[in-house]
């Protein structure tokens, strides 16, 4: 299952990220080859969210770096690294609360485009989540999956290369976690990368071709799903929080 | 330039009490007060009208200035302050800006635009130690500052009225759950916060003559103290009290008078812009 | 940028259509075209800091900088150089331009009372300075504009109805620079970056481009405010034009009054206002001074405790943009 693709999109070289005397994340490395969907699995509380925005740029990293096509992008702002091709989803849905979902979309994708452009392309890309209907809707209206796929809308909306989802399936059914699925794939085919943190082993495993997984801020275990799912450090992890190893269990 | 030392020290005492308070209600609310100094105004007015009327001496006037003006503030707080609490940035600051302009209008009717100032047998005097020259009201006003300070801290410490504003500084929510009444502890906080500021602003009248318009005098230096020690923190205000007073008598002794305000206002946005949260932490 | 002509904006048309007749039907000399003057002046002033109070949410207790930078530069530039003050006003306009892009370095991370904080303490260093600098600014004893009958080419008119007719111009320049600000693709950055900064960044957006385009447009628009204002007043001194609450906050206050973040809120608000204070001057003054301000910062509070969003509010139709709610925790790495 393992692609053999060599290219190296996105390196992550020893990254540590503290909080006071906290280390969030704590000397975390990996790389992601273009065209593979890898999933972030580990605890509440692991540091995937903390991992997700020291690599976009939101949090300064205390050590190590971070590598896009072989360029470090660790230090700079967000919106840089969102030029250079790689953006987030937020966990709990950062978006634009006075803004409808087509504004949300177009603000991301002004990035490449002119006013007229974005709203084209913005049309496009909710068309494609089948989000078209609730376009004019404001977001304040939108119920919890639905605010995750216009997260999702939005950072598509910038044309990355690389991008991370933090959460996007979270409290879909499992229909809808399907298309959801199938999008994400003909992205990949497309040759997007993702990086996914998803609690649902279901989606997960049906989802990546490879997993890390993180406990306490450090990797605990990389590899296939299957390897890592039934890596005894990794189900410790998860049976030493309360078992959050089953379907359906997040924060 | 030992001289100007004490100088500072003696004026940044104050400046550290005048400012808690700003700082308190910041800590506590979560509230920038732009009429803090127009309470410092009320508290310089109730002290004159005590010496004028009563003949009480500022320094024991300042304690009539410190229950009214803590009355007054309790009530601003549970009428107006109250209600923008969770109310977005522009609605706090602007809230306190009209309430600025209304004070100091209504003292300018009330009172006059006057300056008014106090005789008090001690107001020249001064004492001489090893050649440096310790003015008496200057002194005496410092001194009951750290009076004040020191109750100021054994309060927040040691009382239960204490022991609940600094509770719900930290967590209201959780503070209700044990049986806080936040809503009084704020107005409470309020008002002491104000009432500390109308304190200092009483026991510097010996040296300070007092207008509708004083306010004007001490916003800047209030928020560069409160901004030094960090918003919220009491006892970073009183340090960065005495820091501000330093650098005030100090710079003195370089550039003319309107400069060093000049000097102040740089400090101010340079701290602001490089260490929001203040240059010295504490409680 | 797609063109929609909507009821509010018909209203607004006809309001500058029926303001640019009125110096026909009233004294050209007299009393109530100089205060209609004033207000269209202020509706200016306000709607120039909108723009970065009402669109990026910046909260400014400092735009008499900006104020008083365009008055001091144009005025000097006169006096000194003999220089025309229309080219002084361009050369105010940049040189406050200028001030805010400084201004924005240390403060662009500055949020709400912060930023609110470091405004007020700019416009208070300007005030020192040009208290203290008399060699250059003339000092605390201020600025008079001589005054050698008409002569437009320096700006200079017996007529109020003329200077009646440029503030129009200037307030309709100001109001489409808003409006293209708001409705163009900088309108859904400035929306963006009062909103969520993090998501706007990660969005894309330059976050502190966005906001130093707004302040360097505001401010500059402001000086061009405070030149005619010069030319219009013939004197100005360092406390009157640096004046927190009779610049600063009255500007601010225009723009809440009527309508935080609208195109139709600072037109609103100063009409309403400043013929308000003008009243309030004539019959109230004679009793104790200061009973105009007092009655200003009781409308203040007022508006802010019965409804912060402005007479705008009341016409539901015309809201360019609902103003800002509180400002949602910006996304650390919260979970
Ligand atoms: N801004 C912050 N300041 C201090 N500590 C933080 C901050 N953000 C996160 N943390 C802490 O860092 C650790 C990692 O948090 P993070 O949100 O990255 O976990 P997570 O793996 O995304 O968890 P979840 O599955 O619940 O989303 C936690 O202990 C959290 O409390
Ligand atoms: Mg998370």
């Amino acid at each position: 299952m393992t692609p053999t693709n060599p290219k190296v999109v996105l390196e992550a070289a020893d990254i540590c990220v503290t909080f006071g005397g906290l280390k969030a994340v704590d000397g975390v490395s990996f790389s992601l080859h273009q065209g593979e969907i890898v999933g972030l699995i580990g605890p509440n509380g692991a540091g995937k969210t903390t991992l997700f925005n020291a690599l976009v740029g939101l949090q300064k990293l205390s050590g190590g770096a971070v590598r896009l096509d072989g360029e470090t992008v660790s230090g700079l702002k967000p919106h840089r690294i969102a030029t250079r091709g790689m953006t987030k989803t937020f966990q709990n849905a950062a978006l634009f609360p006075d803004m409808s979902v087509l504004e949300n979309v177009t603000t991301a994708a002004l990035l490449r485009h002119d006013l007229k452009g974005a709203r084209a392309k913005a049309t496009e890309v909710l068309a494609r989540l089948d989000l078209s209907p609730i376009a004019d809707a404001d977001v304040a209206d939108l119920t919890f999956p639905q605010k995750a796929m216009v997260e999702m809308a939005r950072a598509l909306a910038t044309e990355p290369r690389v991008v991370l989802l933090d959460e996007v399936m979270a409290a879909l059914t499992p229909s809808e976690m399907d298309e959801v699925m199938d999008v994400i794939r003909a992205l990949k085919g497309e040759g997007l990368t993702f990086l996914v943190v998803e609690h649902h082993m279901r989606a997960i495993m049906a989802l990546c071709d490879r997993l890390i997984a993180v406990n306490f801020g450090r990797l605990i275990a990389a590899g296939t799903p299957a390897e890592v799912a039934s890596h005894p450090t990794v189900i410790e992890a998860y049976l030493g929080h309360g078992a959050a190893g089953q379907e359906g269990s997040h924060a | 330039m030992i001289q100007a030392l004490v100088d500072g020290i003696l004026l940044g005492g104050v400046y550290g009490v005048i400012s808690t308070g700003l700082s308190l209600v910041f800590g506590v609310l979560g509230v920038v007060n732009f009429a803090h100094a127009e309470f410092l105004m009320l508290g310089m007015y109730v002290a004159w009208f005590a010496w004028r009327m009563l003949g009480l001496d500022p320094l024991l006037g300042s304690v009539l200035s410190f229950i009214i003006v803590f009355a007054v503030g309790y009530g601003v707080q549970r009428l107006l302050i109250q209600r923008v609490l969770k109310a977005p940035p522009a609605a706090q600051v602007f809230l306190t800006v009209g309430l600025m302009i209304v004070i100091e209008n209504a003292a300018l009717i009330a009172f006059g635009s006057d300056f008014r100032s106090v005789s008090v047998p001690y107001q020249v005097e001064g004492y001489r130690l090893a050649g440096i020259f310790i003015s008496a009201p200057y002194l005496y006003a410092f001194i009951a500052a750290v009076v004040l300070s020191l109750a100021l801290w054994l309060f927040l410490e040691r009382s239960w009225s204490g022991r609940a504003i600094r509770a719900v500084a930290q967590d209201p929510m959780a503070s209700t759950l044990v049986g806080v009444d936040t809503k009084r502890t704020y107005g409470f906080a309020f008002g002491l916060g104000v009432g500390l500021t109308a304190f200092g602003g009483a026991v510097i009248l010996p040296y300070i003559t007092v207008s509708p318009t004083v306010g004007g005098q001490f916003v800047v230096l209030m928020f560069t103290v409160v901004v030094l020690g960090g918003l919220g923190s009491v006892t970073g205000a009183l340090v960065g009290g005495l820091v501000v007073g330093i650098v005030q008598s100090m710079s003195a002794l370089f550039f003319p008078i309107q400069l060093q305000n000049l000097f102040l206002f740089v400090i101010f946005i340079a701290v602001l812009a490089l260490r929001p949260q203040g240059l010295i932490k504490g409680a | 940028m797609r063109f929609a002509l909507k009821p509010g904006h018909v209203v607004l048309l006809l309001f500058f259509i029926a303001a640019a007749l009125l110096p026909l039907f009233v004294d050209p000399r007299g009393h109530l075209l100089r205060v209609a003057a004033m207000a269209l002046l202020f509706a200016a002033m306000a709607q120039s800091w909108n723009i970065v109070g009402g669109l990026a949410n910046q909260i400014s207790l400092g735009h008499a900088a900006f104020f008083g930078l365009g008055a001091y530069t144009s005025t000097l530039l006169f006096l000194r150089l003999g220089i025309s003050p229309w080219i002084g006003m361009l050369a105010g306009a940049m040189v406050a331009g200028i001030a805010a892009a400084l201004l924005s370095v240390p403060t662009f991370r500055l949020k709400g009372h912060y930023f609110a904080l470091a405004t007020l303490a700019f416009a208070e260093v300007l005030r020192v300075i040009a208290n203290s600098w008399a060699d250059l600014s003339g000092g605390p004893v201020g600025l008079t504009v001589p005054f050698l009958g008409t002569q437009p080419l320096s700006f200079a008119f017996r007529a109020v109805s003329s200077y009646y007719w440029i503030i129009l111009a200037l307030l309709v320049i100001v109001c489409v620079v808003f409006y293209v600000l708001a409705h163009g693709a900088m309108g859904y950055r400035l929306r963006a970056v009062r909103e969520n900064e993090a998501a706007a960044e990660v969005a894309g957006v330059n976050t502190f481009r966005v906001k130093l385009v707004a302040s360097v447009i505001s401010a500059a628009l402001t000086a061009m405010c405070g030149t005619v204002f010069a030319q219009f007043t013939f004197f100005f001194d360092p406390d009157s034009i640096f004046s927190l609450s009779g610049i600063s906050v009255r500007m601010a206050m225009i723009a809440i009054v009527g309508g935080l973040g609208t195109l139709g809120g600072p037109i609103i608000g100063a009409l309403f206002l400043i013929p308000l204070e003008e009243v309030a001057n004539a019959y109230l003054s004679s009793r104790a001074a200061g009973l105009s301000q007092l009655v200003f910062g009781l409308i203040l509070i007022a508006a802010i405790l019965i409804q912060p969003r402005g007479i705008m509010a009341f016409f539901p139709k015309s809201r360019v943009k609902t103003p800002p709610k509180a400002q949602p925790a910006t996304e650390g790495a919260r979970g």
